[in-house]
């Protein structure tokens, strides 16, 4: 099982692309699991083909809540989980990550599924301990950076680079690469090499901007399944390949054991 | 390195307390069940009624604004309070929960207050001083008083680091050597016509134990002659109206019994600055033997001659280490002292009234 965490600065084009990544890998035949993991709850929606209830309202309302409340077959059978969180200015979201995961974990999700590809996609920044669950702890592997030639956008990279070189020690996740989303921001290739070379990694692909994106987006699908013949959708399966050669494929359960 | 390592009094439990001196009906703890339940006990024994939010962690995912209205609105239904303080945790605050808000919200017919602690604040005195600033923007206690119990907060504090508890990053608490060598010796000074000094600095609700030592040496004193001098913090003119209450109730009690106390110094919640006025009192009698109750490292000058008798197991462990092996302990003695009226039996006492 490959455990994948996409990380990026919020509306920088993660779930898009998280989406369709699993859509494509979907595609090639392994079961793919996506793991929402911002309070929005909006990661799966495209591939979902629709607004699935989260993980903690499903918790908070019934606490015997069984596995199938929690994990929503979509399109071409990804298994799509919103973690959710609660509404802005109340509570805490990095708590519910945590509590989440645990949840998962304690209904045995990998052992009903036994998917092939866990896929994490993370809100934003590493805001707190609990944004940093999929790095620590043994959830990730493999931890890929979406992110655009823009100044904020290669300094949210950056902080997480940072936080995954932090829990490096503890012998969990890896830094596999960036993705770069283009946003046609001038010198945008080299801007991104440059962040790259510095934090020592590759950028893995190059996602054009493409209107096929958009299009998908307002009739909730994704590229891969919406327009699956146009040039994006190629891409995205270029990325789904890429990103499984740059990732490991280790036995275990949904937490791996330190792994120095 | 972290200075701290056995653990620490909790700035919501000395929050907790201060609410109790205030004279609080209700104390609402905004966190988990089972937050601070050993120290609620107690005080629902002396009468002040602590209710939980008792959070859970899906409350710590969406916030417990709601819940803690629900709470308000069921301690209104069952206790028909006329104050009601809403104290934090480490759970509510961690998550930022606004009980300034719940409390509007609840709208019920009492004066609520919230204070916002948690027990990662440092000294526990923090706590105690959060209260006593919420007490008084609620308008429970004057602000010349909260002045003047906050200086008193900090006396604590610094005695606590300089001498007393918090002044080892670990200590292990000692039991308590039994009670018939220091009582002998009690009787012995007497019998040969000595000077017994008894000296109580005692921390508020304390007193009510250690007041029995006067009634004991006071009896032995008839039976066996001498001479005494006892010293005690009972100024009921000083502190918060029920901590007054405290100090009438023991002084009535041993009125009632035949004794008196030849000097007052301080009030009850005045243990960490009235010790140099009370060595001068001891010095002046030129005692050959003196005892001394409560917060005995609070005075000066205390010898390895001196009987030391305190109620704390990681204190007592002070003084043996300091080589006063005169220094007996009264462990427990806080849980049975909460909702008392009366003085409560000491064990040092006990034995020398049997002894005689």
């Amino acid at each position: 099982m490959r455990r994948i965490a996409v990380y990026g600065k919020g509306g920088i084009g993660k779930s898009t692309t998280v989406g369709n990544v699993s859509a494509a890998m979907a595609e090639s035949g392994l079961r793919v699991m996506q793991i929402g993991c911002d309070p929005k709850a909006d990661s799966t929606r495209a591939v979902a083909g629709r607004a699935i209830p989260t993980v903690l309202d499903k918790i908070r309302d019934d606490p015997d809540a069984e596995l199938g409340d929690l994990v929503h077959e979509g399109r071409g059978g990804v298994l799509c989980v919103e973690c959710g969180g609660p509404r802005p200015g109340r509570g805490c979201a990095g708590r519910g990550i945590i509590a989440a995961f645990e949840k998962l974990e304690e209904l045995d999700a990998i052992g009903t599924y036994h998917p092939d590809v866990i896929l994490y996609d993370v809100l934003g920044d590493v805001v707190c301990g609990g944004f940093a669950m999929p790095i620590r702890n043994g959830y990730a592997r493999d931890v890929f950076v979406v992110t655009s030639g823009e100044m904020m956008s290669l300094y949210a990279a950056s902080n997480i680079a940072g936080a995954v070189a932090d829990m490096r020690n503890e012998g969990y996740a890896r830094l596999g690469g960036l993705i770069q989303n283009s946003r046609g921001v001038r010198d945008e290739d080299s801007l991104v090499d440059r962040a790259a070379s510095e934090m020592g990694v590759p950028v893995i692909m190059r996602l054009p901007r493409d209107p096929s994106v958009q299009r998908c987006e307002e009739a909730v699908t994704t590229v891969v399944s919406g327009e699956p013949d146009s040039p994006m959708a190629s891409n995205y399966r270029e990325l789904a390949k890429r990103i499984l050669s740059a990732s490991e494929d280790v036995e275990g359960g949904m937490r791996l054991e330190r792994f120095l | 390195m972290r200075t701290v390592i056995h653990p620490r009094p909790s700035p919501i439990v000395a929050a907790m307390y201060t609410l109790r001196d205030m004279d609080v009906d209700v104390i609402v703890v905004h966190g988990p069940a089972g937050c601070s339940f050993m120290a609620s006990r107690p005080l629902e024994d002396a009468d002040i009624r602590v209710v939980t939010s008792a959070m859970r962690d899906s409350d710590l995912i969406f916030g417990a604004s709601d819940q803690l209205v629900d709470t308000l609105r069921q301690v209104e239904e069952r206790f028909h309070p006329s104050t009601v303080a809403v104290i934090g945790t480490c759970a509510s605050m961690i998550i930022g929960e606004d009980m300034g808000s719940s409390i509007r919200k609840a709208g019920i017919d009492a004066n609520v207050f919230p204070v916002d602690v948690h027990a990662c604040m440092g000294d526990n005195t923090r706590g105690a001083i959060k209260a006593l600033e919420a007490g008084r923007d609620a308008g429970i206690i004057d602000p010349e008083e909260c002045d003047r119990q906050i200086s008193l907060m900090k006396a604590a504090t610094r005695l606590e680091k300089n001498v007393g508890m918090a002044s080892k990053d670990y200590i292990r608490p000692a039991t308590s050597p039994t009670k018939m060598h220091v009582c002998r010796r009690i009787m012995d000074v007497l019998s040969s016509g000595g000077r017994v000094a008894v000296v109580m600095d005692a921390k508020k609700e304390l007193a009510y134990r250690f007041a029995d030592m006067f009634e004991a040496v006071d009896r032995a004193r008839g039976r066996l002659g001498g001479e005494t001098l006892f010293v005690a913090n009972l100024d009921g003119s000083k502190g918060l109206p029920r901590i007054r209450g405290y100090c009438s109730e023991i002084l009535s009690d041993l009125g009632s019994k035949g004794v008196s106390i030849d000097e007052i110094v301080g009030g009850l919640d005045e243990y960490s600055v009235v010790g140099e006025e009370m060595r001068s009192r001891i010095d002046a009698f030129s005692p050959d033997l003196t005892i001394v109750l409560g917060i005995c490292h609070a005075i000066p000058g205390i010898s390895a001659d001196d009987i030391l008798i305190t109620d704390q197991p990681r204190q007592l462990a002070n003084y043996l280490n300091m080589g006063c092996e005169w220094a007996v302990g009264e462990i427990s003695s806080h849980t049975m002292v909460m909702g008392a009226h009366s003085i409560v039996p000491m064990e040092t006492a006990d034995t020398l009234r049997e002894m005689l």
